[in-house]
């Protein structure tokens, strides 16, 4: 059954939109990301331009995240107060993000800078937490005991001015990492189409050291601010967002965002991790490495002849 | 829309009459509604000539002009770039050229690139990186600055246009149903953009064109999805922030309703 979108003036297949944003709401609901980074490939694999799949994927992020964040905060595992801090570092980084990428997308250079951008972080990340969560794993298989976690907070988090008290976090720590690290994010998703949960969680976890418990819900609870605001961004600046593509995607995003968050108690923290890593890694990968081939079609169309 | 063509009786019987041609689009509107998936562009047309001489017919569509940027990949350091991308005018946003025999059979080189007819005879020109200067003593000489390898850019603009299934040539897409009637059937695919397209009909007599006749089409949106077009393209921020509180309202909901369970 296919089905026109007004925006994107093509034709795709809605069933099979409605299952992938199922698929991609699941996973988002699983570890607390947006899913961006999975969804905005395989719009552009299907044929949907890069544009309006970067656009109208915030909508979905957005929708889903909020099904999510819901959940989360039944739970008491959402800081609000962290998360409004993450939230306005996002919203400065976004608006700078957004004119990054119009001014990149003008000099032709944007499919380059968005294949790094997925090569670089989704594979160091990917990497890095594959590692991580592999060697947890096989610890507990063979009943080691965990190395001693170097517990002690970075100083400098203590260091700087503007401290702020987190209650949620059970932190007591300046407002200038979280904003720089909102900042960072924001401008991460407005290029590479992502809501960035995928940098937000082990930073949170790494940098911050927030408590895991609150990592996820407070992550899923910045993403709808920033996504929200790059939504309405992209729409008013561009005119790319698609209602009826982010329709049929946020109907199985929802749901299985539902599905998502109630499974992932189910699961050892560190397989979800190792799961995660391996996802991250792999699209990373299957983004980046095409720089490196030689391309069978050395030209390229570029949409937005306006730039 | 039959074109007012006088029958052929009426044609005055004498040597050298003109010949002349007439035709009309079954449906000048091709309605894109949520179900589009492509259409079919039906065309009769008749060819009035009283000597009989062997014709053939050329129907060139033409959709809405849009400046097309491209860039070329090279290898940098080990990986591929994008060079700064290359503005090209006048490429049309559709192009098939459908005739009774392939272009090249019916007329020589510079009728058709005279005529536009055939994909490889469009003028599509890249102003921004021309220049005029004196070469070899001639003055006002058009220089590309894309150099040798202009016609390497200007065939990848055709042929990645062909490979969305823009731009067609068919040798056989126009058929003579009956004397001196033809029929054409162009295929518009779902990517076809949105706007006004011309149609030319093209009578070719001993390699020259001797008649023709315009007819124009239009692929339109209606219903909901001339609506949420509209809306996107008028009033972006209003659409923006009503696509956004959508979204949240449905995340919200759902949450709501599994909530109950």
């Amino acid at each position: 059954m296919d089905i026109y979108l007004p925006i994107a003036e093509v034709s795709v297949n809605a069933p099979l939109l409605v299952a992938l944003g199922a698929l991609v709401g699941f996973i988002s609901g699983l570890f607390g990301i947006g899913g961006g980074f999975l969804m905005t490939p395989v719009l552009v694999f299907l044929g949907i331009p890069p544009a309006v799949a970067v656009a109208s994927m915030s909508n979905h992020v957005a929708a889903s995240s909020m099904s999510s964040v819901i959940s989360y905060s039944r739970r008491r595992s959402v800081d609000f107060r962290m998360g409004g801090v993450l939230a306005g570092g996002g919203v400065v980084g976004a608006i700078v993000g957004v004119e990054i990428f119009r001014w990149l997308r003008l000099i032709g250079q944007a499919d380059l800078v968005v294949a790094l951008s997925y090569l670089i972080f989704l594979g160091v990340i990917g990497g890095l937490m594959l590692w991580e969560s592999l060697g947890a794993i096989l610890r507990r298989r063979r009943n080691a005991p965990a190395p001693p976690r170097k517990d002690r907070r970075p100083p400098w988090l203590y260091g700087l001015p503007l401290k702020l008290r987190f209650p949620r976090s059970r932190l007591y720590i300046s407002v200038i990492p979280p904003i720089l690290l909102g900042a960072f994010v924001g401008v991460l998703s407005a290029i590479m189409g992502v809501g960035g949960g995928f940098i937000l969680v082990p930073a949170m976890i790494y940098i911050l050291r927030m408590p895991a418990s609150v990592v996820v819900g407070t992550s899923l609870f910045q993403i709808i601010i920033t996504t929200a605001l790059t939504g309405v961004l992209q729409a008013g600046r561009n005119q790319t967002v698609d209602i009826v593509l982010a329709l049929l995607l946020l109907v199985g995003g929802v749901l299985g965002a539902q599905f998502g968050a109630r499974a992932s108690t189910r699961f050892r923290a560190e397989e979800l991790r190792a799961l995660l890593a391996f996802i991250v890694l792999m699209v990373g990968l299957r983004m980046g490495l095409g720089l490196f081939f030689t391309p069978h079609e050395p030209f390229v169309l570029m949409s937005g002849a306006g730039g | 829309m039959a074109a007012a063509q006088p029958p052929p009786a009426l044609v005055p019987l004498q040597t050298g009459a003109q010949p002349a041609i007439s035709a009309a689009l079954t449906d000048a509107t091709v309605r894109v509604s949520s179900d589009f998936r492509g259409d079919k562009i039906v065309l009769y047309g008749a060819v009035f000539d009283p000597m009989a001489r062997p014709s053939d017919v050329v129907v060139i569509v033409r959709g809405p002009e849009e400046p097309v940027r491209i860039a070329r990949k090279s290898k940098i350091a080990g990986v591929w770039i994008n060079s700064r991308p290359v503005v090209f005018q006048g490429a049309p946003g559709f192009y098939i050229a459908a005739s009774t025999r392939p272009l090249d059979e019916i007329a020589r080189f510079a009728v058709l690139r005279k005529l536009e007819a055939g994909v490889d005879h469009l003028a599509i020109h890249a102003p921004a990186e021309q220049r005029t200067e004196t070469r070899y003593g001639i003055r006002d000489m058009v220089v590309s600055s894309l150099g040798a390898d202009y016609f390497d850019w200007r065939t990848a603009v055709i042929r990645l246009k062909e490979t969305a299934g823009l731009y067609d040539t068919n040798g056989h897409g126009v058929r003579f149903v009956d004397k001196g009637l033809f029929r054409a059937e162009i295929a518009l695919p779902a990517e076809a953009p949105i706007g006004r397209y011309d149609v030319r009909i093209l009578l070719f007599q001993n390699g020259q064109p001797v008649s023709e006749k315009d007819r124009s089409l239009t692929v339109e949106q209606v219903g909901l999805e001339r609506a949420l077009y509209l809306w996107a393209h008028q009033r972006p921020w209003s659409y923006g922030l009503a696509a956004m509180a959508f979204a949240l309202a449905a995340g919200w909901a759902a949450s709501s309703a599994f909530r109950r369970n």
